[in-house]
Parts: structure tokens; sequence; C-alpha cells
């Protein structure tokens, strides 16, 4: 199991919901020695699923924890915004979780995200985009944490 | 015919005798200022005398003390202390003080270093200056370390061979990304601490980077070929007239063509290695072109005379990025990118059209990054908006 990623027993968590992003941001706080060896994280970062049920959160990252996690209430808070449909999350989430906090060479954060497709990468400010890169390695390891419990999608 | 790059018979400019006398020359009949000062020294000390002239605290900060924040005590808190924080303009202290010291009445037998030119802040501070060095230091990494390097494996052939192509290229150029800011960083005054300080993080990183590349190149295969097109790239920014056109075409635009090739070089990862590799590395190079395009910014905002200097960048960019697209079109760099991208040698077609996608999108990066600092480069940019293949 990479580092960050807890083996905790709970409950499925349905994902999208505040509560799967909040499960996150409580394994990165209980693991600040991780977040400690991999640096300072300072943004606010934007998951949004996209398509018939649209669901979008921030999480915002300070220092070595997550300090916020909220339905999206003004857009542009977010320094940048992650976007892709459900399935590109779905295929993800269950990649990190078969590689035990590994996701598949195929199904990093960045190699979907490279080409926008299926994952986009929105910002108004190229700066402020340029934050998802100087920080990809906590993000990655924040979505790894995933592998962690069980997740469950709507049918 | 430029002339060969390996140095047939190395005869260095001073040697022996003649450095020596050159030393003796220097520390001697033309600076002889020092000796008076060892003299008075002496004496003292002979006298059994102290002098405790540095107890006076009327002329210094003394008692102001620096609160730590959260993250602990950063510039930013020390500079919030009056008489520390203020960057000068102009900095006339062309020595080693430290900025706040009391140094006044010591001005007249200090030596002034001729080396420190750079004296306008404005060729060198960036408003993001301290908080990239704090992150910079937060975030350091260790290739020797945090690799997973016992996981590594062999790939096919043209695969091992495409990836330590692209090794040796990132092997290549790294350290002119070191050399840049330590030929600057030396003629930088200590009044600009900050920003020598973020200079010699890059060092540091492009080190690494360096470091991990060639590491990483030996472990799968060996170093393969280097490409003239890339020297002379790396030589168009080592020779930048100054600081800021500099930063602007090794942070700005080489370091915004390497973070594309990180985040690519990640994307076409055939290992779990390479990943990890090139996500930290990406990282990095972020910080670097983050550094550029906020440097540039503040050179511009803060020019006397803004047209002229965004004409003098124009022309400066009319060249540079011809030459930087010399290192973008080699096929030492392009090609192994496309056969890692295709999947195989014998997909190398299907590489190509993603390549293309990339160059699109660096270059709509690069002129978005430009837009950014306040420079409209889109009408006059020299590198094609379209990879130029697939075309005709």
């Amino acid at each position: 199991m990479a580092a960050g990623a807890v083996a905790v027993a709970t409950a499925p968590v349905p994902f999208p919901s505040l509560e799967w992003f909040r499960r996150l941001a409580d394994l990165m706080n209980a693991n600040r020695a991780r977040q400690e060896q991999l640096g300072y994280v300072d943004c606010t970062a934007q998951f949004t699923v996209a398509g018939a049920r649209p669901f979008a959160v921030q999480v915002t990252f300070e220092e070595f924890a997550v300090t916020d996690v909220r339905l999206v209430d003004d857009e542009a808070r977010a320094d940048f915004v992650l976007e892709a449909p459900l399935a590109a999350w779905r295929t993800m989430i269950e990649s990190i979780r078969r590689g035990g906090g590994r996701p598949a060479l195929d199904q990093t954060l960045n190699r979907l995200s490279h080409f926008d497709s299926p994952i986009r990468v929105r910002s108004d400010d190229v700066l402020r985009k340029d934050l998802y890169f100087r920080y990809n390695q906590s993000l990655q390891e924040f979505v790894n944490a995933s592998a962690a419990f069980e997740t469950v999608f709507p049918d | 015919m430029a002339q060969g790059a390996r140095v047939q018979d190395p005869q260095p400019a001073t040697v022996g005798e003649a450095a020596v006398q050159w030393y003796e020359r220097r520390f001697g009949e033309e600076n002889p200022e020092w000796t008076a000062i060892l003299q008075r020294n002496a004496e003292r000390l002979a006298r059994g005398q102290f002098s405790l002239h540095w107890l006076d605290t009327s002329q210094a900060n003394w008692g102001r003390r620096a609160k730590p924040s959260s993250r602990g005590l950063t510039y930013t808190d020390v500079n919030n202390v009056k008489g520390y924080g203020e960057i000068p303009a102009v900095a006339d202290w062309r020595n080693f003080t430290a900025r706040g010291s009391v140094r006044e009445p010591y001005r007249h037998e200090m030596p002034v270093l001729d080396d420190y030119t750079v004296v306008d802040r404005d060729e060198v501070w960036a408003d993001n200056v301290i908080t990239l060095y704090e992150e910079a230091k937060a975030r350091q990494w260790n290739a020797t370390r945090d690799i997973p390097w016992s996981e590594l494996a062999p790939l096919p052939d043209d695969l091992e061979k495409a990836t330590s192509q692209l090794c040796t290229f990132l092997t290549e150029v790294e350290f002119v990304a070191g050399d840049f800011p330590a030929k600057w960083m030396y003629r930088i005054p200590q009044d600009f601490l900050e920003v020598k300080s973020f200079l010699a993080t890059q060092i540091m990183d492009e080190a690494r980077h360096q470091e991990v590349f060639r590491k990483r190149a030996i472990a799968g295969g060996g170093l393969l070929h280097a490409g003239a097109g890339f020297e002379w790239a790396l030589k168009a920014i080592l020779d930048a007239p100054t600081h800021t056109m500099g930063t602007f075409l090794l942070n700005l635009l080489g370091e915004g063509l390497v973070l594309s090739i990180f985040r690519s070089g990640e994307m076409i990862a055939k290992t779990h290695v390479d990943k990890e590799i090139f996500r930290r590395c990406l990282q990095d190079e972020a910080r670097h072109v983050s550094y550029g395009v906020m440097e540039f910014k503040w050179w511009l905002d803060h020019h006397p005379n803004r047209a002229q200097g965004i004409e003098e960048m124009h022309r400066f960019s009319d060249v540079g990025e011809l030459v930087i697209l010399s290192s973008f079109t080699e096929p030492a760099l392009v090609e192994p990118i496309a056969v890692l991208l295709g999947g195989g040698l014998d997909k190398i077609d299907q590489g190509m059209e993603g390549m293309a996608k990339l160059w699109s999108m660096f270059i709509d990066e690069y002129l978005q990054r430009c837009a950014r600092a306040g420079f409209d480069r889109r009408e006059r940019c020299k590198i094609p908006l379209q990879a130029p293949w697939g075309q005709a």
C-alpha cells in the first residue's frame, strides 16, 4: 500500500458526496508525518463530476492539512477545477482501490488530465492553474487515500 | 564552422605562479586597506583591551523580535519586523553586510565587490519569491531515497531506448537551469537575499533533476545521444544579456516547455518508477515557471518606459524563441516522446499525433504565461502555434 493510504475498516462511502471528500481530508490530516515529508500544499482544488447529476466540491489545503471541504457556492474560490464525468472518476477510484493506494499507470491524475480528457483542468489564471502541478504529488496521494475505504457509486 | 566543443589542449588562463602573483598583488599593493584593520585589531588585543562597540544598539533595530507564524519563522515573518523588510529599489551595499544590520559606520572601510552588478531590484524581484522559497524548502525530495528504484523492471527494447534517450536529453538540459541562476546569483547583492535564497533552491532542484534522469538512464540501459540543437538553446539561455531576459527565456519559456515534457513523461511512463520521477520533477519545475512569470511581471510593471521595455523583450524573444525551437525540433527529443506516446517504435506515427497536441498545448500555455505577465506575444510569437508536421 502506498504511503498515505491508511487501512481503516469503515462503512462504504458514496461517491460523489461531501462525505467522501471529508473522509479523504480526515485521512490526510491523520497522516501529518507524510504531509511534512511531501511539503506545504496551499491551494483550493475543486473536484467536479460532470453529467446529468453534476456535483462539485472544493477542498482547501493549507500547509500540511485540509482545512475546509465544502459544496461549491463560489467557483472563483477554487485555484483550479478538475472536471470529469462520473465514469472517469469511478474508473480512477476503483483502480486506486485495486492497487492498494496506487492507481494503474493510466489512472493517475496527471495521466488523466494531461490532454484535458477525461479530466479537464481549468482555471481563469494560468498561475493558479500551475498550482495543480506544484502540488501534484500531494494531490495524487490525497486521492490515493481512497483505497482505505470502500466507495459505492450510483447505478 | 563552430569551434569543437571539446577543448583539445586545456590551458587555464592563469595557473600556478601567475595566479599566486595576481592574488598577492590583489591583496597587497592594490588593496592594502585590510592591513590597517588587522593592525588595529592586533594592537588592541595586545593591549588586552576590548572594543565592545557591538553592544551599542543605538543604530540597530534591536529588540523588535520576529514572531513565528504557524509554519515556523519565515522570511515574511522576519520582514514584518520594522527595519528588516524594506527591499531597496537600488542596492548600494555591494558587499556581504546583512540588510538591517548596523553597517553604515563601517562603510568607508569596506571593500566593494565588483561582481555585484545587479543592483536594480526590478531586475530580480518577484511578488511570490518568498512564498516560492519557503515552498521549495518544504517540498525538497531525494533522488536516491524517494524513488522506488528497486521496482524498476526492464522495458521492451524500443521503449527502454526511448525512455533512456528522453532521460539523456533531460540530463543535458537540466543543468543550464542551475548554471543560469548560479551565473547571476553571485552578481546579486545581499540586500536581495530572498531572491538569492530562491535561486539557491532552483540550483538544488536542477542538480536533483540532472541526478535523477542520469540515474534513470543508466539504471535502465544507458545514456544515449546528446543533441546540438539542445546545446544552442542552452547557450542562448546562458548568454542572455540581462537577468530578466534570461529568466524569461529559462524559467518562463524553457522551463514551461520542460514542465510540459515532465507532465508528458508522467503520462507516458511505462513504470511506476518513471511516474514518480516525473511527478516529483514537475512540481519543482512549476515553481521555477511561477518565479519566471512573476519576475517578468514585476520588471514590466516597474519599468520606467514600459513600451520600450516591451519592445526590447519582443526583439529578445524573436531570437530566443527560435533558438529554443532548435531544441524543441531535435529528433533526439521529439522521436522518443512520440515512441513513448504511441507505445512503441512501430506506432511512432500515432505518437506524432499526440506530439502535435502537446505542441499546441505548450505554445498556448506559454502565451498565457506571457499574457499573465503583461506581455502579449501572441501576434509576434516565432514558434508556430501548430506543430510543423502533418501540414504539408
